[in-house]
């Protein structure tokens, strides 16, 4: 079996599963956040229940709306906190303690290799990057779960990519999601697939990257996005995981629907045309192009990594006069770490305004959104038309690297290409 | 059982964002109320109150991923089953909306070139037990694939609340498995 097959089959108590199977499983932590999560809550007591089946298990996270621009937000979350306080939820990232709902996830050790978590929010598929089958359901799915603990998945087919070489300088795990994206189109044969990312170059890779790609392969229609757990995962869950666990690997004799390899070392920067998601480019094809707004956050890139990597390129150097960006922290310990660090000092010098942590702009219902005929360099995961607010703006979504050095000139940018 | 009515074919990729725009992402789950925006974004006609519902379609017919686009909102599903929508034909269908079809009990049916043989406006027949549709407009039909037992199941008990309410009501959620 792959990895993906033995964690349902073992949250499930079965020996074995087969792809197109459904499945009643264990699941080991329960997301929901501001915008659905009252939503959840009330689904939960129409199934009669008035308890969730483990307070501790249930995680409760602001992240969508926060701090609230409108007084209906600002409404919304108030009854939202209601709920979660009558519930007893042990977990509550609110105002103060928030972040991104994923980010929070991993980084409070609530995914566990070997296990199942699901949350409300399409990006749970994240949670792959420690070994976990992370997925997004609705708010009914959502709510069984929080009442008996369990959902029901249908046994996906397993798609390896085996990727190779070596990371070449400037070059994120958001180039390689970007590229396979290009690779594989957006629509097409990744539907419903779980995806095993493996080999010598995800070997490398810090737990940053790994979370950028999981964390696209819903993007790419897959059911979720998994990375085998290893020396890399074992350290980074120490003192951070909540609960016992043990690494769960495929099988050597494991059967995967199809086999992909990607050399890194061919991998450069990369750049998603507006609107769609597989229009992909190496950076040089579209190098000169200008823009007008930046933006760096979200729970593909909004890490200590992305902001270090971002403070190297803006050391010294100020931001292009025409040129808007905001940069907003995944969470609130991202944040801390980053100021102690001292890049958010740099970035502040360059010329960026932070923002606290929330989705943002992202899906273009909070702070900083997008208005027409605005160009913006993301490094956000979706790009489709009105994703960030106004219908006629055009998002470009790269990796924090490039739009880093991009911001300096006005106009996308390679980063090899610039002095430091 | 054998369902009638007219139908709506898209021309294009349906995303989730366009059959429930932005501004009711966040709007409480009711069919009623979801329907009176749904598909809001698909189609300029349909950009006012009521201007899918009033159509009066009963089934939809779609290409590849239908519902895409990777949102979770189950609005989109309220939403159509608001608007009178009792089955999706389409090539694929996009996970998160797949499943919550399944959990509302909107059946969601592949059914691969059903759009090459149907116009808007056709009148289609559904036939629930072998699962052929008949395209009673041109005399075209299309078997469809056939839905799962636990599918049928869920549906059977109203959708998934139903299904697991009764469930803890009986004390048999350990028969889940
Ligand atoms: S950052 Fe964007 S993609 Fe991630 S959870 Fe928030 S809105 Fe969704």
């Amino acid at each position: 079996m792959t990895i993906t097959e033995k964690i349902l089959a073992i949250n499930s108590g079965r020996d074995k599963v087969t792809p197109g199977e459904l499945v009643w499983a264990d699941v080991h932590t329960v997301m929901t956040m501001d915008y659905l999560g009252k939503q959840t809550f009330t689904q939960l007591h129409k199934l009669g229940c008035s308890e969730v089946f483990d307070k501790d298990r249930v995680i409760c996270v602001s992240d969508h709306l926060v701090p609230p621009p409108t007084v209906e937000f600002a409404t919304m979350l108030n009854e939202w906190r209601e709920v979660v306080k009558q519930h007893r939820i042990t977990h509550f990232y609110d105002l103060g303690r928030q972040g991104i709902a994923h980010q929070i996830m991993v980084e409070q050790g609530h995914v566990l290799p070997g296990k199942i978590s699901i949350g409300t929010d399409s990006h749970a598929n994240t949670y792959g990057a420690v070994g976990a089958v992370g997925n997004a359901i609705g708010v009914t799915d959502a709510a069984v779960a929080m009442a008996i603990g369990k959902c029901w998945f249908r046994v996906p087919e397993t798609v390896k990519f085996v990727i190779y070489g070596e990371w070449q300088p400037w070059v994120m795990a958001k180039d390689l999601s970007l590229h396979i994206m290009g690779m594989m189109h957006w629509n097409g044969h990744l539907i419903y697939k779980a995806l095993e990312f493996t080999g010598p170059a995800i070997a490398q890779l810090d737990m940053a990257g790994r979370m950028t790609l999981c964390n696209m392969t819903v993007d790419l229609g897959a059911k979720n996005g998994i990375v085998p757990p290893d020396e890399v995962t074992r350290q980074y869950l120490q003192g951070r995981a909540k609960g016992s666990w043990e690494p769960l690997l495929s099988d050597s004799d494991a059967h995967y629907e199809a086999v992909y390899e990607v050399n890194v070392s061919e991998v450069g920067p990369t750049v998603a045309l507006p609107d769609k998601l597989d229009d992909v480019v190496p950076v040089e094809k579209v190098a000169g192009r200008k823009f007008n707004k930046a933006f760096v956050g979200t729970c593909t890139n909004g890490r200590v990594e992305d902001l270090e990597i971002m403070a190297k390129i803006l050391k010294g150097k100020r931001i292009h006069r025409d040129v808007n960006m905001i940069i907003v922290p995944a969470s609130q310990a991202v944040f801390l770490e980053a100021m102690q660090k001292g890049y958010l000092q740099t970035l502040v010098e360059a010329g960026a305004a932070i923002d606290t942590p929330s989705c943002a702009a992202c899906a273009g219902i909070h702070t900083g959104v997008a208005g027409d005929g605005d160009i913006v360099l993301s490094a956000g995961n979706r790009n489709m038309k009105g994703r960030m607010g106004s219908k006629n703006a055009q998002i470009y979504l790269t990796s924090p690297a490039v739009v880093a050095a991009s911001a300096i000139f006005g106009e996308i940018t390679d980063p090899r290409t610039i002095n430091l | 059982m054998k369902v009638k009515g007219k139908t709506w074919v898209a021309s294009g990729y349906v995303m989730a964002y366009d059959i429930i725009i932005q501004k009711y992402w966040t709007a409480p789950i009711d069919p009623a109320e979801n329907a009176k925006w749904v598909m809001a974004g698909v189609a300029e006609e349909f950009n006012r109150e009521n201007g899918f519902k009033d159509q009066g379609y009963t089934f939809i017919v779609a290409g590849h991923n239908f519902a895409g686009g990777g949102k979770s909102i189950e609005h989109v599903v309220t939403g159509l089953m608001g608007a009178g929508i009792k089955a999706v034909f389409a090539d694929s269908f996009a996970r998160l909306q797949f499943r919550n079809a399944i959990n509302y009990g909107l059946p969601f049916i592949t059914c691969k070139g059903i759009a090459e043989i149907c116009q808007t406006g056709d009148q289609l027949e559904w036939d629930t037990d072998s699962g052929l549709i008949t395209n009673l407009s041109n005399g075209r039909a299309l078997q469809s694939v056939p839905v799962a037992p636990f599918v049928a199941e869920v549906a059977q008990a109203g959708g998934l609340m139903n299904f697991i309410r009764k469930k803890i009501e009986h004390n048999t959620i350990a028969e889940l498995q």
